[in-house]
């Protein structure tokens, strides 16, 4: 139901607090959110069947030595001070010791995490910049069934580039830019073209299904009635396009957006594997197979807080592009 | 029935056919390679280690020496099983937490959608390796992983699609009939929502296919001795200087197989969906009634439109709406055009103002606004002469603004381009306008969006909108259709107002003969895409002489309509414009018809004093002074003709 | 043939500072065997009235009573469902996947038809009713037109053995040529199986049309009821006078211009005292005496021919 009466209040009060509660909201979903996060990354330790310290020292590790770990790791005390210790810990940024090597979490964690962010960062960067022109275009070029060869081309292009995933197009960049031709490097982080292969391994896929995601919402949009009204004003079809059509097939696509950013955010595991980036898929992959479980509770916390931040600027993002958003939600 | 035919239309696209055969092969290979190739994917060989690829060994030898090309065809059962268990197990849990909400109430159920919510912001892989750390690395623990990290995006789309069909009208009808929950769920429920849920489950175990060759390839699927082409991938890229081939062949597997998957996938949900058409083939030409001789149009004339066509490409070639339209409207003057859905009234409005999209086509002997000819005109001069003097009223006020702009700025907008004015001064004329069109607090509302204003202010927001210029003329289509009844009043009330006070002529489309009746000063009747009447609304009571006319006024009760008796109806149903009949269109309905007007359309004739119909038998009603009591006289005719018909054969005719 | 009374219904969506009470302890009586007519515009709550009796939507206050027995929550009664309901779009009120046949069997009472041949009777003899051959049953719904539809889904209300069937706004998607055949089987319907029925419409000449006794919702609240030929005649609630200047197309003539330019009212928000008084003729807005109408909401008065307005012609005040 629209406000149909005038509110009340002057209107930057009523704006005010329709943000407001925006912000109330958002804020006890993100602490729901987090907590959720939280317990089950704790959990996850413990729903693993036998023995993590014996698992992870192996079965011929000394009983004595597996007992004091357990004592020093607190696996020993009832669950639900095993929890409150944990939550402690993590509000003083403690977030535990590595079996392995015996070094916080939160200082492994420290040392790798810039790689990935810049590593998502750049390719998310990246595949916005190309897609949004270009599914704009292509919904330009190719509406109202225009132009077929030019769609059958963009939507079978798009479709295989969105199916071939992260870790084997970075095979596939390796054999041909480092193995063929030799321009970029194997692996490794070491100076400016050693990003090259990763960032585009990595933002290909999301930018192909972004531009076709863009395609279709901004053909929906081109079909909506204020379209017409924009077209009966008869403004220019640049000024249309930018200012009608762009920012309604945006709100759509960010929703997906965040999703793609959050997956890229995981795609980086896979990548830096290829890669031998740096990063904390590197150390989550080994420290999963190393059964070095507080590393993997605490990359798993960072990924998935990672995440969480992500949803909230989609949420942030969708609230100032689309003024219903605020209102609408409930 | 019908979505047979569908699904073997899909098989019969290129794009659907190629997929599918794929995803067979696919398929085929999964079941046939470990029986062929068993074997020789085992064979070890000491004396071919890590050998590149060659013509014995196509992939090369990994480093006990077997043949990787037969390792990775023998991989396909592995890879294709595993993917297809995780995609059920998905599909199952989906499944259960998608239609949870359905069956455990409102609150519970609410629950579960807000559980299923965040767990879809979590990326697949992410929710994959957590799980995978729970039930260790292998095979199993990566089904499960895979199985569960796969569930919430498939319960949400359940949720989606299943809440969007219990809020049908049909369910709410099977919950009064007293079925119960499980059963609306298994028989009206989940058969709507099936092939969009089968479409996805296929995609998805596409995707299912490449998370496991990812998990495989990072070590914490498949575990030795065992094999897929993720593991097989990640041994190849140890060697790639060596061997390219051992990283690239089973990599080049994985896409072959996801892309068949998720093609097969893409392929049936767009040949499900809506039907795009075929291509637009070139108007045939058919005969037409004789035109009159164009006579120069008046000065006082504003639009002069003949023979006006709209056509649109259609799976049999081309459907013409609007098939041939000729009206005039004057300076001051207000017309209104009405007729039934499908009689292309609103697509002569949207004609006129140039607004018909491809693939659309319009055509006409003449289309004169305002002394200039819109079919010759330049895209710059079209655009200021209708950007000012011309202005649109669109059924919808809710969807008809913008929802992402203020209402101010999108009036303002109109100024700007046209007029040339600045940013304050065209926010000031808007504020104006707004006033004009009695916005109350103008000023206010005008910094508002559309979502804050209500349904009636809206649409006198999008009258000021055309006042932002000096028009000439309003199209206005069905501008109260979307309204309460005394909100109508005050849309029509306004439009009157102005072309008292600005003599703007006004031509008005709607379905409702008597919305038309109370504004107008001339009404034309449109049936099946083209005018059968062209009359003064004073006179539609009296003197209308086309049956359907009559008929349309007799049809719908007033408040002095006589209870005791049934309505007129109208036997039959609108003509369809895809296949207009070969006569009159209006003959299959008609009382009066005959062979002739089954085989020939009659032309639209003017008589002395400019009214005109088209007819054969539009003589039986004239001249109007035989008519000297109101409707009595047809309306008695087409109740004793019709309503007998009706009572006895009425539904038959519908068919 | 039975009688179908509201007790202080009230129906309420949501909760917290979204709620919305879309009905408000209304009183209404549908007679045995007569039809009795709900008219208001969108918002008004007429919808609400209709999905809360049918056991849609549950009352959130009051009672709704067949012959003078409570319906239960799911809108049964011994073990019945004695209540039908026809909706407004045809194109959504029938599974697109079930045959003709199939739908309106699936309404059928297990002890109406047992066994498959009896069923199929059943189904034919639903459709002659309806004025549809009986080969119809192996149809889709898409194989037929809006108005053939509404006939399917009045077939299927009448499947029921209903005492009351509740049709809301069942013309208003279909083309006026159609409407007619529509309104006519209705009414053929009603007089020949003598039921009882509450017809809900925005249009006040089809309502006129088909009813016994008109009920003019605003804002959730009725605010005048009676027999139909009254209530049209001599309108007493200004509410109703402006929806049947409305309809006669006389609308607005001398209106002051306060109450022209007057907003319809936000169901969310609605006004204190009487619903009507921000946009009344009557009322404050013409004569700044009346505060009464901001202070107070106004009981019905009158007996056959009840009206809700502290100023309305022959009330009480």
């Amino acid at each position: 139901m629209t406000s149909a009466t005038a509110p009340s209040g002057p209107l930057a009060a009523l704006a005010g607090n329709a943000w407001l509660r925006f912000a109330a909201r958002r804020l006890g979903r993100l602490l729901v959110s987090v907590w959720v996060l939280l317990t089950f990354a704790f959990l996850m330790i413990h729903l693993i069947p036998g023995d993590p310290v014996r698992a992870a020292l192996g079965v011929s590790a000394p009983a004595e030595l597996v007992e004091a770990r357990r004592e020093a790791l607190g696996l020993n005390d009832p669950l639900w001070q095993q929890y409150a210790d944990y939550l402690r810990g993590l509000l003083h940024g403690d977030l535990g010791t590595s079996m392995l090597t015996g070094l916080p979490v939160s200082q492994t964690i420290g040392e790798r995490l810039p790689a990935t962010v810049e590593l998502a960062g750049l390719a998310f960067a990246g595949a916005a910049l190309v897609s949004v022109p270009l599914g704009l275009l292509m919904a330009v070029l190719t509406r109202g069934g225009r132009r077929r060869p030019v769609e059958l081309a963009f939507t079978s292009g798009s479709v295989v580039l969105a199916v071939v995933p992260e870790f084997l197009l970075a095979v596939g960049l390796v054999y041909v830019f480092s193995v063929e031709l030799g321009w970029a490097p194997v692996a490794m982080r070491q100076g400016a073209d050693s990003y090259v292969l990763p960032v585009l391994a990595l933002a290909v896929g999301p930018a192909a299904i972004l531009a076709r995601i863009l395609r279709v919402e901004t053909l929906g949009v081109l079909q909506a009635e204020y379209v017409r009204t924009a077209r009966a004003k008869r403004l220019p079809d640049p000024k249309v396009y930018l200012r009608h059509v762009l920012p309604n097939a945006l709100t759509a696509t960010i929703t997906l957006g965040g999703l793609l950013l959050s997956t890229m955010v995981a795609g980086t595991v896979l990548v830096e594997n290829v890669f031998a980036w740096p990063g904390l898929g590197g150390t989550i992959v080994g420290s999963i197979l190393a059964k070095d479980y507080p590393v993997v509770q605490g990359v798993v916390l960072v990924y998935g807080l990672g995440v969480l931040l992500v949803n909230l600027l989609v949420d942030v993002a969708l609230a100032l592009l689309d003024p219903r958003s605020t209102i609408r939600e409930s | 029935m019908t979505w047979r035919a569908r699904w073997l239309g899909v098989l019969r696209t290129p794009v659907g056919a190629s997929a599918a055969a794929l995803l067979g092969a696919v398929l085929l290979l999964a079941v046939l390679a470990p029986v062929l190739w068993g074997a020789r994917a085992e064979a070890m060989d000491t004396a071919q280690i890590l050998r590149p690829a060659s013509g014995a060994h196509w992939a090369g030898t990994d480093g006990l020496g077997r043949d990787i090309f037969a390792r990775v065809l023998v991989a396909t059962g592995t890879s294709v099983r595993l993917a297809l268990a995780a995609t059920a197990l998905a599909v199952a849990a989906g499944l259960v937490l998608g239609t949870a909400p359905l069956l455990l109430g409102v609150r519970l159920g609410r629950l579960v959608t807000a559980v299923v919510h965040i767990a879809v912001a979590f990326p697949g892989i992410l929710l994959a390796l957590s799980f995978a750390v729970v039930f260790g690395a292998g095979a199993r623990g990566a089904v499960l992983a895979i199985g569960f990290a796969g569930a919430p995006s498939f319960a949400r789309l359940t949720q989606t699609l299943t809440a969007a069909v219990a809020n049908r009208d049909f369910v709410a009808a099977a919950r009064i009939a007293g079925v119960g929950r499980v059963r609306v769920l298994l028989r009206h429920v989940l058969p709507n929502v099936g092939e969009p849920l089968v479409v996805n489950a296929t995609i998805g175990a596409g995707g299912a296919l490449l998370a496991f060759a990812g998990l495989s390839f990072l070590g914490l699927g498949v575990q030795p001795p065992g094999y897929d082409w993720g593991r097989l991938l990640g041994e190849g890229l140890n060697g790639i200087y060596l061997n390219p081939a051992a990283a690239l062949i089973p990599g080049a597997a994985v896409v072959v197989a996801g892309l068949a998957f998720n093609m097969f996938g893409e392929a049936v949900a767009k040949g499900l969906g809506v039907p795009t058409g075929g291509t637009f083939r070139s108007l045939g030409r058919r005969a037409e009634p004789a035109p009159a001789a164009v006579a120069p149009a008046p000065s006082d004339v504003l639009l002069n439109v003949e023979e006006l066509r709209v056509s649109f490409p259609g799976k049999d070639g081309p459907v013409t709406p609007v098939r041939g339209v000729s009206l005039t409207v004057r300076r001051g003057e207000t017309v209104g055009i009405v007729g039934e859905s499908g009689s292309g009234k609103s697509l002569t409005a949207l004609a006129i103002a140039q607004l018909i999209e491809q693939p659309g086509r319009v055509g006409a002997r003449r289309l004169d606004f305002l002394g200039a000819d819109l079919l010759t005109a330049g895209p710059r001069t079209l655009r200021r002469l209708l950007g000012t003097s011309l202005a649109m009223v669109f059924q919808d006020p809710a969807t008809s603004f913008n929802p992402t702009r203020r209402i101010g700025t999108q009036l303002a907008e109109v100024a700007r381009e046209h007029l040339g004015a600045g940013r304050r001064a065209a926010h000031e004329r808007a504020v104006d306008r707004l006033q004009a069109v009695h916005i109350p607090a103008a000023r206010r509302r005008a910094r508002q969006f559309p979502h804050e204003f209500s349904g009636g202010m809206r649409q006198r927001a999008m009258i000021g909108m055309g006042l932002m210029g000096s028009p000439q003329l309003i199209i206005a289509d069905e501008p109260t259709t979307a309204l309460d009844v005394t909100v109508q009043q005050r849309v029509l009330r306004l439009l009157a107002e102005l072309r008292a006070a600005e003599g703007v002529a006004i031509l008005l489309i709607s379905h409702d003969i008597g919305v038309i009746e109370q504004v107008c000063d001339r009404v034309l009747v449109m049936y099946a895409g083209r005018i059968v009447e062209d009359l003064p609304a004073a006179e539609l009571r009296s003197a209308a002489r086309h049956p359907y006319t009559r008929a349309l006024l007799a049809a719908v009760p007033d408040l002095a309509t006589d209870r005791d008796r049934p309505l007129p109806v109208i036997p039959g149903r609108p003509a369809d414009p895809a296949a207009p009949p070969p006569g009159c269109a209006f003959a299959p309905r008609c009382p009066l018809a005959d062979d002739h007007c089954l085989t020939e359309d009659p032309a639209l004739v003017s008589d002395d004093a400019g009214r005109r119909v088209a007819c054969w038998h539009a003589d039986r009603y004239s001249p109007p002074s035989a008519f000297a009591l109101h409707t009595n006289t047809h309306g008695a005719y087409l109740c004793a003709e019709q309503s007998e018909a009706v009572v006895t054969a009425g539904p038959e005719h519908e068919a | 043939m039975s009688e179908l009374t509201f007790e202080n219904v009230s129906v309420r969506y949501g909760t917290g500072r979204r709620a919305l009470t879309a009905v408000e302890g209304v009183d209404l009586t549908v007679p045995a065997g007569s039809v009795v007519g709900l008219v208001g515009e969108s918002g008004s709550g007429k919808s609400s009235l209709a999905r809360a009796a049918v056991g849609l939507h549950p009352v959130s206050a009051g009672r709704i009573l067949l012959d003078g027995r409570p319906l239960r929550r799911d809108g049964r009664v011994d073990g019945r469902r004695p209540l039908q309901m026809v909706f407004q779009d045809p194109y959504s009120s029938l599974d697109p996947r079930m045959t003709i046949g199939a739908s309106i069997a699936e309404a059928l009472p297990r002890e109406v038809a047992r066994g498959s041949a009896a069923r199929r009777d059943e189904v034919a003899r639903l459709l002659a009713l309806v004025d549809l051959g009986a080969e119809r049953a192996a149809s889709y719904p898409g194989q037929l037109s809006g108005g053939q539809r509404q006939r399917v889904a009045l077939a299927r209300a009448l499947a029921g053995r209903p005492e009351v069937v509740i049709a809301d706004e069942i013309t208003s998607a279909l083309d006026v040529s159609i409407q007619g055949t529509v309104l006519n089987l209705v009414r053929d319907l009603q007089r020949r199986l003598r039921l009882s029925m509450l017809f809900i419409s925005h249009d006040l000449a089809v309502v006129r049309y088909v009813a016994d006794h008109v009920a003019v919702m605003y804002l959730g609240r009725i605010v005048e009821f009676g027999p139909a030929e009254q209530v049209l005649g001599e309108p007493r609630h200004p509410y109703t006078r402006e929806l049947l200047a409305a309809a006669g197309r006389t609308a607005g003539a001398g209106l002051p211009a306060a109450v022209a330019d007057a907003e319809p009212a936000d169901p969310h928000h609605p006004p204190p005292g009487c619903r009507f008084h921000p946009r009344c003729p009557v009322g404050p807005l013409v004569h700044a005496d009346r505060t009464v109408c901001r202070e107070r909401e106004p009981a019905p008065t009158g007996d056959r021919h009840r009206t809700a307005c502290h100023f309305a012609p022959g009330g009480a005040m």
